[in-house]
């Protein structure tokens, strides 16, 4: 676990393990319309373009060449051979633990302090696509480092680039929020009111992930626009966020160093996820039911997001066999 | 008098007055109605160039006044005061679809033109809207938000196409259960238990109010008065296009061209924005490491789409952000020569130097790279083609760190602009301050 396969345990695993009912049905159910990618050798996915009529066929293909990894296409198109013909593509969020910008491991890749946490942020991720934005049908996926929310939302799956990017904001906290308002009485009078005195809509989303990432600072961390001092300070006084005290924790942080934590905190926000992928209408996706060779891990659907455990769903029975297991 | 027509051109009130009042061939005739009108308007300046005599006259003037208010500084609104007489309702919604015929007979959907015709429809709504004694004003938008289908419980995704353009915000919509919160009774069923130390209703004005609902009036009529000129542009390619219509293309084309000639030259060099050569040294660190070459994820956008408009508006029009667009490359570079020697090469040259060199493997970029400098999908740029595809404007810093994260290396003078593009303005401007640039240099 958490160390590659090696080609022998990759046949192993199609042969043995594999079934098409792990696969999810969202990719089954249209599987004609899809690009299938695959990486033979760890060296990134050469070969693609390839279709598939069913399952059986796919099967017969994994447990032919046992690939290093396997992917499809978030796109459906009428001819997924050549990409041509799209018609619509899942709206996707890729949130690998390796890469958050704050966590509270000191790990290299992944271990499961770092996965936890990644899955407490696609929880709050999903949360808020579904309570304030209504979004239906999200299917959750352990990635093997990580996990993917792939939507098939009728709205979202024929949305462009702008819409997506715009919903990515609205989800993640990566946007600070307006906060100065025109009084309704009196045209040359604005309110300044900051975004943890509104606690409802994306305001709302703000100040919950922005009290996450408080929450979890290390202390070492290099987050644009927030120098040491700042950083120091900010863990200084967090303690007041436990109560939701954000008048205090403002009061000692002070108003400008205030707006640089905003604006650095939104940032982080927004590298959280890989953004790239959100936006991306034709981009291949790690496939659900397939072997991530490089941690030895399977690539699953999550049916119970909330106590999901990858170490007891996503390995497979070749890791327990090993000799150094 | 229904005064949804006054904002709502496109409302089936609007459609019917269409239909019983409109007459082609009367297009340019001298039009007693709508003279007496004009003549009637408050603070009317009624020199005979300011006043419309026919239809015709009047669609143009709408263009005329749309393109002054933006741009200059001395406008006069009682040259146009006739615009905002509520009387004017039925010829102007009759100059409103003889110029929607116009534009979308004569010009492509992302021209330029057509651009400015839709701009300038939501402009004339919000100004009208200002000008409405609030009570009225308030039952006119609930009024069309209820024509647009945009009542409780619509979920926001009826707004995904002005959100999608980027002319709404989602981050500014209160949004609860995917329903859009528009009126204050929402607001309070959804929200009255939340807020304890201010009161909801006050809350409602300053996140909803009546504001936001403008804004999304304007933009919805936007977006159906474009989706009304592709319409229109479908259905033209099987019918006889009015002589009238023709001659009111004509006359669009000339009055834009005129006026965006007169304007571009002035915001070209407003707020220090100069035309004048490539400054490589002044490269913000995204666009200097793209010319350098880009060899992972991310190429092709690096050159087409970041690299291709960011060096074409730094050479022929930095001052794009302050002016709102509304230029063709050629209102610049009239044949075209700065494009082709200095333009071009340096793209190509970046282009060049990626891993693999792009034209390698993806010959069809060039033809990418011309169409989103406006030149449609060809392998070079041709004055008859402009218009075909948009003059893309430069990626904002935020876009470049979602498609693009790789190449922002930002820098200090990064922190407080938006865009590349005003990054450059501000590094060229301290090497010329600081006389590292040679006189030759900042000359166009």
């Amino acid at each position: 676990m958490f160390g590659p396969s090696s080609l022998q345990e990759r046949r192993r695993y199609y042969r043995e393990e594999w079934s098409p009912n792990n696969v999810p049905n969202f990719i089954l159910d249209e599987i004609i319309k899809k690009e299938f990618g695959f990486d033979h050798n760890g060296t990134g996915p050469n070969d693609r373009y390839k279709t598939f009529k069913g399952p059986k066929s796919l099967r017969r293909f994994l447990r032919a060449k046992a690939p290093f990894a396997a992917y499809v296409s978030v796109a459906y198109y009428q001819e997924p051979r050549r990409r041509e013909g799209w018609e619509k593509a899942e709206y996707v969020f890729d949130v690998d633990a390796k890469d958050l910008p704050i966590r509270s491991c000191n790990c290299d890749g992944v271990c499961e302090i770092c996965l936890s946490e990644a899955l407490e942020i696609v929880n709050n991720l999903i949360d808020t696509l579904k309570s304030d934005l209504g979004i239906k049908n999200i299917h959750l996926i352990y990635s093997g480092r990580g996990y993917h929310i792939r939507i098939l939302d009728p709205d979202m799956v024929v949305a462009g680039t702008g819409l997506r990017s715009e919903v990515l904001k609205y989800v993640a906290g990566a946007e600070v929020p307006k906060s100065k308002f025109s009084n309704p009485n009196s045209i040359n009078n604005t309110y300044d009111i900051p975004h943890f005195m509104i606690p409802i809509a994306y305001p709302n989303v703000f100040t919950q992930r922005v009290k996450y990432d408080i929450l979890h600072l290390k202390g070492n961390e290099e987050i644009d626009g927030i120098n040491p001092k700042l950083l120091k300070d900010v863990i200084k006084y967090r303690g007041y966020l436990n109560n939701d005290d954000w008048g205090s924790f403002k009061a000692n942080i002070g108003p400008r160093r205030y707006k640089d934590m905003e604006r650095g905190l939104a940032k982080v926000n927004l590298s959280t996820i890989d953004a790239k992928v959100s936006i991306d209408l034709k981009r291949i996706l790690r496939l659900p039911s397939s072997l991530h060779s490089k941690v030895s891990m399977k690539c699953v659907e999550v049916k119970n997001r909330e106590n999901f455990d990858p170490l007891k769903e996503a390995v497979p029975k070749f890791v327990y066999e090993r000799k150094d297991s | 008098m229904n005064l949804i027509p006054y904002i709502n051109p496109l409302s089936d009130e609007s459609l019917k007055i269409v239909s019983q009042n409109s007459n082609l061939n009367e297009t340019f005739e001298y039009n007693n109605g709508l003279v007496d009108t004009i003549n009637r308007s408050s603070n009317q300046n009624l020199e005979s160039s300011h006043v419309p005599i026919s239809i015709g006259d009047l669609a143009i003037k709408r263009i005329n006044w749309y393109i002054e208010r933006k741009n200059n500084k001395n406008y006069k609104l009682s040259d146009y005061s006739y615009l905002f007489n509520k009387d004017i309702l039925k010829f102007d919604v009759i100059a409103f679809h003889m110029l929607a015929q116009a534009v979308a007979t004569k010009f492509n959907i992302s021209s330029r033109e057509t651009k400015l015709f839709i701009e300038s429809e939501g402009s004339l709504i919000l100004d009208r809207l200002n000008r409405l004694l609030t009570n009225e004003r308030q039952d006119m938008v609930d009024s069309i938000l209820k024509q647009l289908s945009i009542t409780q419980g619509s979920r926001w995704t009826i707004l995904k196409d002005i959100i999608d353009n980027r002319n709404l915000s989602l981050t500014n919509l209160c949004i609860n259960n995917g329903e859009i919160i528009l009126s204050k009774e929402d607001f309070l069923n959804a929200y009255n238990d939340k807020f304890h130390n201010r009161r909801p209703e006050s809350m409602y004005d300053m996140l909803v109010g009546e504001n936001l609902k403008e804004q999304i009036v304007s933009n919805m009529i936007m977006l159906n008065t474009e989706n009304y000129i592709k319409m229109i542009k479908e259905k033209s390619s099987f019918v006889n296009i009015h002589s009238n219509i023709e001659k009111l293309g004509s006359d669009v084309e000339k009055t834009i061209s005129e006026e965006m000639t007169k304007y571009s030259t002035f915001y070209a060099n407003a707020n220090n924005f100069k035309i004048g050569k490539l400054i490589r040294e002044a490269f913000p660190p995204c666009i200097y490491n793209t010319v350098n070459g880009v060899s992972s994820g991310g190429r092709n956008d690096a050159i087409v789409l970041l690299l291709t408009s960011f060096v074409s508006y730094a050479r022929l029009y930095p001052g794009i952000f302050a002016s709102e667009g509304g230029v063709k490359v050629s209102d610049i570079d009239k044949n075209l020569v700065i494009t082709e020697n200095e333009i071009l090469p340096l793209i190509y040259e970046a282009a060049d130097n990626c891993t693999p060199p792009l034209f390698e493997d993806q010959p069809q970029e060039k033809i990418n790279i011309i169409s989103k400098l406006g030149f449609g999908m060809h392998d070079s740029p041709d004055l008859n083609h402009e218009g075909e595809t948009k003059w893309y404007t430069p990626m904002s810093c935020e876009k470049i760190k979602m498609h693009l994260p790789q190449l922002c290396k930002a820098d200090k003078d990064c922190k407080k602009i938006n865009n590349p593009l005003s990054c450059y303005g501000i590094k060229k401007n301290r090497l010329i301050r600081e006389g590292k640039i040679k006189e030759e240099e900042k000359k166009n």
